[in-house]
């Protein structure tokens, strides 16, 4: 063809028709480069740039949507140069949008599991597709959902006006209704055989992982049962072992194996396990019970010791006396408890900072407290002594709040000649949990099993996850910890590194900065009602037995509550575009940060919702409507950084929209969506 | 004495902000002499202006007020009052252009055809349409809108052009704020813009003639109307055998409306944002037509061009920019006006021996605008033209100087530029419309003491790379006020970050007011001026309470409030 | 269209007259109100969308009534350098309201304008279109009160 103009593009040559832009050529020879207003169903917008590539000779950034090459020209579009100029568009984008790409519930799950997606079928009553979207994420849901410290719902945007959507009874109504039926669909073994050390939560999470990948695994665990702390640290009160049993019974149905009474270094050698198996998962947790730092702190009883002991002798045990327990953590809510349960009627918790400063549970203080445990603040033991008598004495001194120190907290320091004694049968030492790593094994500076941060890989085929990894940690973090070892091993036997996939996460902030009017309702039906109330049984029952405390939620309560969810993820997080150009191009939504837009969204369309925060002014459905639909509905309005989009006086869509949709799929954003989620 | 034959009154908008309005109603029923209404000469500083044409030559007067004893005065011919233009200023100025501006009544067409003009149109069209052309690329003229192209070429395309319609338009929006060149040009010698256009459109065969101009210069719009009423009553608008179409736009307010692509979506009834070129508006221009914009002094120019021919056009100016150059001069100097120099000359030579500022007193100059940088007085040996602009990082723009003293934060003053080009972004495309607001937002947290350093990286890294991806000359220029000061005094930034210090004591978060009782004297102006009453009845200023405002320093005749370093004034709390 | 339009047949009904025939509107009622981009929308055959959306690109239109004397100060270059901001403030102290407002009585209305093209006079303000030049505070407060005593 005589008028076909010969260029080039990262140095390959491309002939091009007359009028043919530069990106046409591209995509016609599979070179992709990133748009987000280009639309081949409307003329030229030339609006986002984050489609430029670089004239060698000029220097100049062309948007290669709009610009057609020339004889003899040489473009970049895969140099630094071109993608840092991509990325700066993007972050200059992400700056000004406000969104959630994910729910921010999700986001805080440090199991990401898919908190919106499984409240919301359990809101239409479909408590099986829960369970379903949860054991993606999380294998243990019956332990979890009763055991969990429910990071979702600290983050839970309802928080801005009440209290958040009861998020973790979701997961426990529909495990108890369907855990034992349910089977996820589980590969045909592909020959492959890995070791996990430690049938603890991380242990038992990684085995499921392992085995829907596909391998053959075989879990080691040195105490007679699984289950680790699950078993031996939460007590039956909060997580009955029947239930326990049963969550575990489904991992032998997915045919996962188990050997107990093997203990590392022991009567278990890593060498072996190393060369008989391909790979190692070593989930072994955090056994060993901290310091006091006390004269004579060996007459107080371990806190972790102490409850692994009434476990282990299916939780009946001595009347304990007077119980001083000193610490402040979940652990030491456990042992007040138990003591209790174990008939003292004297338990107290001392603890050396200010209750506020409690790591523990609010939760969990507020039931201690019910069931008539008294708490110490600020007062540190000195000194434990046996008297004449057989009693055991605390010298304690009373703290104040000093300065704070490299954790932020204010620093207890010890009030002058405010020694004092008192007098008990039993002081249990709940001061936190170190991992008692096996010889052969390498630690950090916290004496941690270490670890490389995205694959967890040890050395050689061996792997960690878990509390002997994090230090003693939650549950939920064990299991998320799981996973990913389950992934690091899969992606080193199959010979390509798991690098975690970039996320871009948006976000319009935490709750605590937002105002009710900042929230977007998706449904004009999202209820107003109060959090359903957990019922627990009564008093009595829970200072004489340990019977489980909390009761799972009906159905009707379940979907009341989800009927309180505002479904706060984006409705369009699975194809925006923003969104995978970010990603793919390293954007930050943290980068450029500055003032947003203020201009809310306009859901009174029945079908269609515009979130003009996420608005990126690319002006596609403006030209949709006026050049395809030929409606002209909608407009940009202002200009500079107060342009914005949308139709005469304010109104998203008018009465006389055809409701096409046309809008709505041709938006490269979730701005225009339906209204509706799946 | 020498016998008064007429009077000149200077009315262009300078003129009667100043109050020439009352001295020509004064004069009108009073002097008993011919009182004759002119544009603008160019000494804006001396408005009300008033020329008295004698038999032996011409008088100026300045300052001139409507009353008597005035009138009296110049009726003498008094020696009070008379405007002294500086020897220096007469040796760097070379009144080509602006030859006739301020000189004869802008609504008069014989006025103008008296001095020659039209001549030129005359002599266009005894050549034909492509020696016309010839004739202007043979000069060397470049637009003068900021672009710099090359006129003869731009019309060349459109002449190439075979279509049902072409257009040709008058830029004349002048966004710009700080110029005024265009606005001076139209409202003192309406006819010769006019003639411009004319002799363009028998060059390019254009049908229709657009003057887009801002809606802010009404006496423009004015003069101009009168004169395109004046040519169509003489014929002259019959060029090429067809009757042009001559349309007055007046814009509504949009600076980026000056950018060629926006200004025709903007004729065209729509929001004036930018597009991609190519395709060219001589491809595709108005309503698709094909299309060629130029500067209201590009036009101006056509007649000397024409006239002189273009070869001895050439004659003045360097090797790449020909020709005289109309500056708007204003900012910390005496002169304050327009000036026309040839191209080439200096800048130190405009600003201290055209402008009279003092150079103890400056500190940079600003050329360009909000799309332009500074130039520090180290590089005021700079000849302006194009390429020695652009290549300091300042551009020449339509032609806007501001002088900047040495008591002027630079800090703010890039803060001032960004202010301005950020809210006058289209909105259009991404660097632009948001690297601009994150530039913008940065220098507001630095004068407000709130910077780091980091920010001041921040500019640095952002600025280029909006330069770099913006689709049109707004966004393409507007970081440049930043990038320059960052260059020039990058110093000030620091201080600003890191001493949360205004050595020039302009950013009101980083300075204190302060009273100093040795030169008060207690007749308490400040006090009953102070709009929070920031003041004490013992004369000390709380600086919790006071806003900056400026107002107990504007009013004390004592000169005994003054803005000092943070920390030096006085705290109620 | 409304009769309350009618003078809009003056202008040429082509979209190439739109801005012109909001112009004239704002000439005429002083702002331009949504019955009015209806009316110039059915007038032009532009949709009303597409006329709001020029409407609000130029800085010229404005959609609330606007004073019986509209005070703009210059905030060009020149005027900044010269102070502008201060005139700013004196001019908003004296009036009581912030640049974009209109005062209580509709008496007075505040705005800042990019520059009136009179940068030698700096600083500089407008009046209705009238421009007054090298403004200090006390030539500022004394037009202001002139223009109040006259109502
Ligand atoms: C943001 C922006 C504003 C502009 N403003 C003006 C203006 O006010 N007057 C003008 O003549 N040109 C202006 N220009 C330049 C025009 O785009 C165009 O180059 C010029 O009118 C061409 O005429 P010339 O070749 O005679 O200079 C502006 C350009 C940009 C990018
Ligand atoms: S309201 Fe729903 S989606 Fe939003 S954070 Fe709470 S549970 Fe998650
Ligand atoms: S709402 Fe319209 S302008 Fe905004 S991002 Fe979506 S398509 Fe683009
Ligand atoms: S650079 Fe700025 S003014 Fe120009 S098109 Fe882009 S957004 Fe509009
Ligand atoms: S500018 Fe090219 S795709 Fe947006």
């Amino acid at each position: 063809m005589p008028n076909e103009i010969k260029f080039k593009i990262d140095g390959r040559e491309f002939t091009a028709a007359p009028g043919e832009t530069i990106l046409e050529v591209a995509t016609r020879n599979g070179i992709s480069i990133p748009t987000l207003c280009h639309n081949q169903k409307i003329s030229r917008t030339t609006s986002c740039f984050v489609c430029v590539v670089k004239d060698k000779r000029t220097g100049k950034f062309l948007p290669s949507c709009s610009a057609c090459p020339a004889n003899g020209q040489e473009v970049e579009s895969s140099s630094d140069e071109v993608r840092d100029m991509r990325r700066t568009a993007l972050n200059l984008l992400l700056s000004e949008h406000a969104g959630d790409c994910e729910a921010p519930c999700t986001v805080a799950c440090p199991a990401h599991a898919q908190v919106e997606e499984y409240v919301r079928a359990g809101r239409r009553g479909d408590f099986k597709k829960s369970l379903k979207i949860i054991k993606e994420r999380i294998p243990l849901p019956l332990s979890i959902s009763r055991v969990c410290p429910r990071f979702c719902e600290k983050e839970c945007r309802r928080n801005v006006y009440g209290k958040p959507v009861a998020i973790n009874d979701f997961k426990r109504l529909a495990a108890d209704l369907y855990y034992d039926e349910y089977m996820e669909d589980i590969p045909v073994e592909n020959g492959r055989r890995i070791a996990v050390v430690g049938a603890g939560p991380a242990g038992l999470s990684a085995a499921y992982f392992l085995r829907r990948l596909g391998y053959r695994v075989k879990m080691f665990e040195k105490m007679p049962k699984a289950g680790g702390m699950l078993r031996y640290g939460i007590p039956e009160y909060r997580l009955p072992k029947a239930i326990l049993d049963r969550e575990i019974a489904h991992f032998f149905k997915m045919g996962i194996e188990l050997e107990c009474n093997r203990q590392l270094g022991l009567n278990l050698s890593l060498d072996v396990l190393k060369s008989e198996y391909d790979a190692v998962a070593v989930t072994i947790g955090c056994w060993k019970a901290g310091s006091m730092r006390c004269a004579g702190e060996e007459l107080a009883l371990q806190g972790i010791k102490f409850l692994e002991r009434i476990a282990a002798n299916d939780w009946t045990g001595n009347n304990p006396g007077k119980t001083i327990v000193v610490g402040g953590g979940n652990t030491a809510m456990d042992c007040l408890r138990t003591s209790v349960r174990l008939g003292s009627d004297d338990v107290t918790c001392f603890y050396r900072r200010s209750e506020e400063q409690m790591p523990a549970e609010k939760l969990e203080i507020h039931e201690a407290k019910e069931e008539g445990v008294k708490f110490e603040f600020l007062v540190a033991p000195v000194k434990l002594v046996r008297n004449d008598a057989g009693k055991l004495v605390l010298t304690c001194q009373r703290m104040e709040l000093g300065e704070p120190d490299a954790s932020g907290r204010r620093k207890p320091v010890p009030v002058p000649g405010s020694e004092f004694d008192v007098e008990a049968d039993t002081v249990i030492a709940a001061i936190g949990q170190a991992t008692d790593a096996p010889p052969g094994l390498a630690v950090n500076r916290f004496g941690d099993l270490d670890v490389c941060e995205h694959t967890y890989r040890m050395s050689d085929n061996v792997f960690a996850a878990g509390d002997c990894v994090t230090g003693a940690a939650t549950v939920v973090e064990g299991v998320a910890g799981g996973r990913i070892i389950a992934l690091g091993i899969d992606g080193f036997l199959s010979g390509r590194e798991y690098r975690p996939e970039p996320v871009v996460n948006v976000s319009r902030g935490h709750w605590q900065s937002l105002r009710k009017e900042d929230l977007v309702f998706l449904r004009q039906d999202v209820s107003e009602a109060d959090r359903v109330p957990q019922r627990l049984i009564p008093i009595a029952e829970r200072t004489s037995t340990f019977h489980e405390v909390a009761a799972t939620f009906t159905p009707e309560e379940v979907q009341s509550e989800g009927k309180r969810c505002i479904e706060c993820s984006c409705t369009a997080k699975g194809d925006c575009k923003l969104r995978q150009h970010s990603q793919e191009y390293g954007a930050d939504p943290e980068a450029y940060k500055g003032a947003r837009l203020q201009q809310g969204y306009d859901n009174r369309h029945p079908v269609i919702i515009h979130d003009r925060m996420k608005c990126i002014k690319c002006g596609t459905c403006v030209k949709i409507c006026a050049e395809v639909v030929n409606k002209n509905l909608l407009s940009q309005k202002y200009r500079g950084f107060a342009t914005k989009v949308e139709g005469l006086f304010g109104r998203t869509l008018p009465d006389s929209c055809a409701e096409c949709g046309a809008c709505v799929e041709e938006c490269p954003v979730g701005a225009l969506d339906w209204r509706f989620k799946a | 004495m020498a016998e008064i034959r007429k009077i000149k009154v200077g009315t262009a908008s300078c003129g009667l902000a100043a109050g020439a309005g009352a001295v020509l109603d004064f004069f009108r029923d009073h002097a008993g002499v011919e009182i004759e209404e002119v544009g603008c000469i160019g000494h804006c500083y001396a408005e009300p202006l008033v020329e008295v044409v004698t038999d032996a030559g011409s008088v100026f007067y300045r300052d001139v007020k409507g009353e008597q004893a005035c009138l009296d005065n110049i009726l003498a011919l008094g020696e009070t009052g008379r405007l002294e233009v500086s020897p220096s200023r007469r040796k760097y100025e070379m009144l080509k252009v602006t030859r006739l501006a301020g000189r004869i009544c802008p609504t008069s067409f014989d006025a103008y055809v008296a001095e020659g003009g039209y001549g030129a149109l005359k002599k266009a069209l005894t050549m034909t349409a492509a020696e016309v052309v010839d004739e202007v690329k043979r000069s060397g003229l470049r637009g003068r809108g900021g672009g710099g192209f090359p006129t003869g070429m731009k019309w060349q395309f459109l002449a190439a052009k075979q279509a049902e319609k072409k257009i040709l338009i008058c830029n004349a929006d002048e966004g710009d704020p700080g110029a005024f060149m265009d606005r001076s040009m139209m409202e003192s010698v309406p006819h010769q813009v006019l003639e411009g256009m004319l002799i363009g459109a028998y060059a390019t065969g254009a049908d229709i003639l657009f003057i887009y101009c801002r809606a802010e210069y009404p006496l423009a719009i004015k003069h101009i109307r009168i004169a395109i009423d004046q040519i169509r009553e003489h014929g002259l608008d019959v060029v090429n055998g067809k009757k042009l179409d001559i349309i007055i736009k007046e814009g509504a307010g949009a600076f980026v409306c000056g950018e060629e692509t926006a200004l025709i979506a903007s004729l065209e009834g729509r929001r004036g944002t930018p597009r991609f070129r190519p395709p060219f508006p001589t491809d595709r221009g108005w309503n698709d037509y094909p299309t060629s914009l130029n500067n209201v002094e590009t036009f101006a120019n056509i007649p000397l061009v024409i006239g002189e021919g273009g070869a001895a056009f050439a004659q003045v100016g360097t090797e790449k920019s020909k020709g005289t150059k109309l500056f708007a001069l204003a900012g910390d100097l005496k002169y304050p006006g327009l000036i026309e120099v040839p191209m080439g000359t200096t800048i130190g030579e405009i600003v201290f021996e055209v402008g009279g500022a003092d150079p103890d007193q400056v500190k940079a100059v600003q050329t360009g605008g909000p799309s332009g940088g500074c130039i520090p007085k180290e590089l005021f040996d700079t000849p302006v033209d194009y390429d020695s602009l652009n290549a300091l990082g300042a551009i020449m723009g339509s032609g806007g100087m501001i002088v900047i003293g040495t008591d002027r934060c630079m800090v703010e003053t890039a803060r001032y530029f960004l202010d301005f080009t950020h809210r006058e972004s289209c909105g259009k495309c991404t660097f632009c419309r948001v690297g601009m607001m994150r530039m913008y937002e940065t220098l507001e947290r630095i004068v407000a003491g709130k910077g780091e350093m980091s920010d001041i990286d921040f500019l640095a890294d952002l600025g280029p790379k909006i330069k770099k991806g913006s689709l049109c000359g707004l966004g393409q220029t507007a970081p440049n006020p930043v990038l320059a000061t960052l260059r020039y005094y990058k110093n000030e930034y620091i201080e600003h970050v890191r001493d949360k210090r205004c050595a020039a004591l302009v950013c009101n978060a980083l300075v204190d007011v302060k009273l100093d009782p040795e030169k008060c004297v207690k007749c308490r102006l400040c006090i009953r001026n102070c709009a929070v009453g920031a003041i004490s009845d013992d004369f000390v200023i709380d600086n919790a309470k006071c806003t900056r405002c400026n107002t107990c320093i504007d009013v004390c005749p004592k000169h005994a409030v003054a803005r000092v370093e943070k920390g030096e004034g006085y705290y109620a709390e | 269209m409304s009769d309350k339009f009618a003078y809009l047949s003056s202008v040429e009904r082509s979209r190439t007259y739109l801005i012109k025939g909001l112009q004239t509107v704002q000439a005429h009622d002083g702002y331009i109100s949504d019955a009015a981009i209806e009316a110039i929308a059915a007038y032009f055959s532009v949709p009303p969308v597409d006329v709001e959306g020029v409407v609000s690109f130029y800085a010229q239109f404005k959609r609330t009534r606007p004073g019986k004397y509209k005070v703009a100060v210059c905030d060009g270059t020149a005027c900044h350098i010269k102070g502008s901001i201060s005139i700013l403030e004196w001019v908003g102290t004296e009036l009581g309201i912030k640049p974009g407002q209109t005062d209580r009585d509709g008496l007075f209305s505040l705005e800042t304008v990019a520059c009136l093209g009179c940068c030698s006079l700096a600083p500089v303000m407008s009046i209705n279109g009238k421009v007054y030049g090298k403004l200090d505070r006390k030539g500022t407060v004394k037009i202001l009160k002139e223009y109040r005593k006259n109502g």
